[in-house]
């Protein structure tokens, strides 16, 4: 395939210098002079010169990329290790006419390439060009091993793409071309999209606030330390007339109190509603669409993202809700794979953010094949775990709180006591939202108050299976059950975990979802369909 | 279930004495900087620690098993928090074996096994001799080839 390298020519350099400017304009005024001129060639050379140093390619079994300025890398990566393929449009991108594509693939800690100031056009050819060569890989294989069926044993190395081995062997690969499809080459990919769930404005709204990110914390703090004085001074204007200080070094205990109050209302409701505008502008339009066997989806409003997920890259799927949002009775579907996707939350892309949630756990049936799930919950001695643990927790923070008064002017340390009222409660409700399924094709993990995640596990899925027992669970002879998949690892989705079950009941399971692994695999093995559906609207 | 070489006591109670002198380090800094520490509790802090970093590595040395199963490598280990894992040899992607200088000096080395997994995706055994460490370095990998799967990642 032949290389596509007109691409608008000035645009990298320009983008380079615009960052390096405006990196640079924050030292000192007469410096930033000098400094923005160098940094302007600097960037103008690195830029031109990291252009032409750029190059990609599409093989018939790798997409290769060579790159960098001072060290050179040349990567190639099989299609048939590819996760997904994205292609995210900025603001600025958009109105250029550009965008990024970037190329996901199960190891190492991110994206495996990224194309980055590519025009539309190509970037959505080469979405569906990756896409189409996956599939022809596949189809391949399918057949190969078809024709292979009697000789199995000898050629299975070569026959699955040997997971140390990428590389697939040299043979001449002009007589597979002919297994291919070829109707599926020349029909425009466009129109063979089928659509799968629109998300509605009402579900959208809803979503929106009823989601809490908690990445907007992090974006109001880091905005206050960047205007700490402008943001205090805005906090005391606005406390004035309900009954705050003037300034802030004119005060009684009785008007910094209402500052405090005042202010950390504003920041609540501030970070709330940032955190609105942000899920609002990132899941506006989301649509979720199937070509062949992917899913593919787009959303967004300012920087407009669409990507494709191959159907049999799914690792497992979890259906999220929120306590307001189960109040409403909706919920949302997150497909989880090996890759890292363009999210915070790396590795799970949204199927369907949100939507009523009989629609959710139809969609989630028919996508996995699970039966509903009849969901057992642990022992209680459990709860009286939670219980315990939560109490030395509040206990600690009656502990600091005492501290505090101790060395400071602030008085009433046992006020802070009432936080034991919240413990029993907090324990309970930990507790009513565990559960665990042993189904006949997966296993269903439920967990979570505050975000609770009910997660569908296919058994051919599971990497590894841990039974874990602290010292307490020792004592309490009970145990948690580690489910690991190839999904990626991330801070806020840990790996699903079947709390606090009896220690029988967890090496029971344990035992089941080794002895199922190996038969599902078996069965896989036979059959070649997909067992992702992915038609599940 | 096949146990650990009793040498690895040695090198966890070689890690302990090392903890052991690195945090009596700190203390002794803290007496020098910032308050005086009883010369009786430095040396307490440090021997308490040597203590039960040697009650630990014996502990440790005694839970530790692993054993090859039928379709899986399963593994006992843990003072604290007890963990049974079982790792399919379909699950496999490749195998080490590794050993550091102090492992070397003792004539040990460690087998890690590698999967796709997102937590505990390497397994690690450690305190093996040389000849073990290759032996079931070959078995795990054969044994990872025949049980090829499909789906791999």
């Amino acid at each position: 395939m032949a290389l596509q390298r007109a691409i608008t020519g000035f645009t990298l350099p320009f983008f380079l210098v615009i960052f390096l400017a405006s990196v640079v304009d924050v030292v000192d005024a007469s410096w930033a002079f000098v400094l923005g001129v160098i940094g302007l060639l600097a960037g103008v050379a690195y830029g031109l010169a990291y252009y032409y140093r750029f190059e990609y390619g599409i093989t018939p079994d790798t997409f290769d990329v060579q790159s960098g300025v001072i060290s050179r890398r040349s990567r190639e990566i099989p299609y048939g290790r590819i996760q997904n393929v994205d292609v995210a449009r900025g603001v600025v991108q958009r109105l250029l006419g550009l965008a990024v594509v970037s190329i996901e693939t199960a190891g190492g800690g991110n994206t495996e390439a990224t194309l980055r100031f590519v025009s539309e056009s190509e970037a959505d050819r080469l979405q569906h060009q990756i896409r189409r060569r996956t599939a022809e890989i596949k189809d391949r294989q399918r057949s190969r091993e078809r024709d292979t069926e009697t000789d199995q044993r000898g050629e299975s190395t070569d026959a699955t793409p040997g997971s140390e081995a990428p590389s697939p062997d040299p043979d001449p690969r002009s007589e597979r071309e002919e297994h291919v499809d070829p109707t599926r080459v020349e029909t425009g990919y466009r129109s063979r999209r089928q659509r799968l769930f629109d998300l509605q404005s009402r579900e959208l709204l809803l979503y929106s606030f009823t989601t809490f990110r908690p990445a907007a914390i992090a974006a109001v703090l880091f905005v206050f330390f960047l205007a700490t004085d402008t943001i205090l001074e805005y906090m005391v204007t606005v406390a004035n007339p309900v009954g705050g200080p003037e300034d802030l070094e004119n005060g009684d205990t009785g008007s910094y109190g209402i500052l405090t109050v005042v202010s950390m209302i504003n920041g609540l409701l501030i970070t709330y509603l940032l955190s609105v505008a942000y899920t609002f502008a990132t899941y506006y339009d989301f649509r979720l669409g199937r070509v062949d066997e992917d899913f593919v989806y787009e959303r967004g409003l300012l920087q407009r993202y669409s990507g494709s997920i191959p159907a049999e890259k799914v690792q497992s799927v979890t259906v999220t809700a929120n306590p307001i949002q189960r109040l409403i009775g909706y919920a949302g579907l997150w497909i989880e794979t090996a890759g890292y996707g363009p999210d915070s939350s790396a590795g799970s892309q949204s199927a369907v953010p949100f939507a009523v949630r009989r629609r959710v756990y139809t969609f989630t049936e028919n996508l996995t094949g699970v039966e509903r799930p009849k969901f057992q919950k642990p022992p209680t001695i459990a709860r009286r775990r939670y219980l315990v643990r939560y109490s030395i927790v509040a206990a600690l923070f009656v502990a600091v709180v005492y501290g505090i008064t101790r060395i400071s002017p602030l008085e009433g340390w046992y006020f802070a006591a009432a936080v034991f009222v919240v413990v029993p409660p907090a324990a309970h409700l930990r507790y009513v939202n565990l559960g665990y399924y042993v189904g006949s094709d997966h296993l269903v993990i439920r967990r979570g108050f505050w975000r609770r995640r009910t997660t569908v596990i296919p058994y051919y899925r599971i990497q590894t299976l841990s039974t874990r027992r602290s010292i307490f669970q020792r004592r309490l002879g009970i145990a948690s059950l580690v489910v690991d998949t190839a999904s990626s690892r991330t801070f806020f989705w840990a790996t699903p975990t079947i709390y606090d079950v009896d220690l029988e009941d967890a090496r029971d399971v344990q035992g089941t979802g080794r002895k199922r692994l190996q038969s599902a695999l078996r069965e896989r093995a036979r059959s070649d369909d997909v067992d992702i559906s992915v038609d599940f609207t | 279930m096949e146990s650990l070489h009793p040498r690895i006591r040695l090198l966890w109670i070689g890690q302990g004495v090392i903890t052991a002198a690195v945090l009596g380090a700190i203390v002794v800094a803290v007496d020098r900087l910032l308050l005086d520490v009883p010369t009786t509790l430095q040396w307490g802090v440090i021997a308490a620690v040597i203590v039960i970093g040697l009650v630990y590595a014996i502990r440790l040395y005694q839970v530790w098993q692993f054993e090859i199963e039928p379709d899986a490598l399963y593994l006992e280990r843990g003072v604290i928090t007890f963990v049974e894992t079982a790792v399919p040899f379909v699950r496999v992607q490749h195998v080490d074996t590794q050993f550091g200088p102090i492992e070397r000096a003792l004539g040990l080395s460690s087998v890690v096994v590698y999967t796709a997994g997102s937590r505990n995706a390497d397994v690690r055994i450690p305190g093996l001799t040389p000849d073990r460490a290759r032996e079931l370095q070959d078995t795990l990998r054969e044994l990872a080839v025949e049980s090829e799967a499909d789906d791999a990642v």
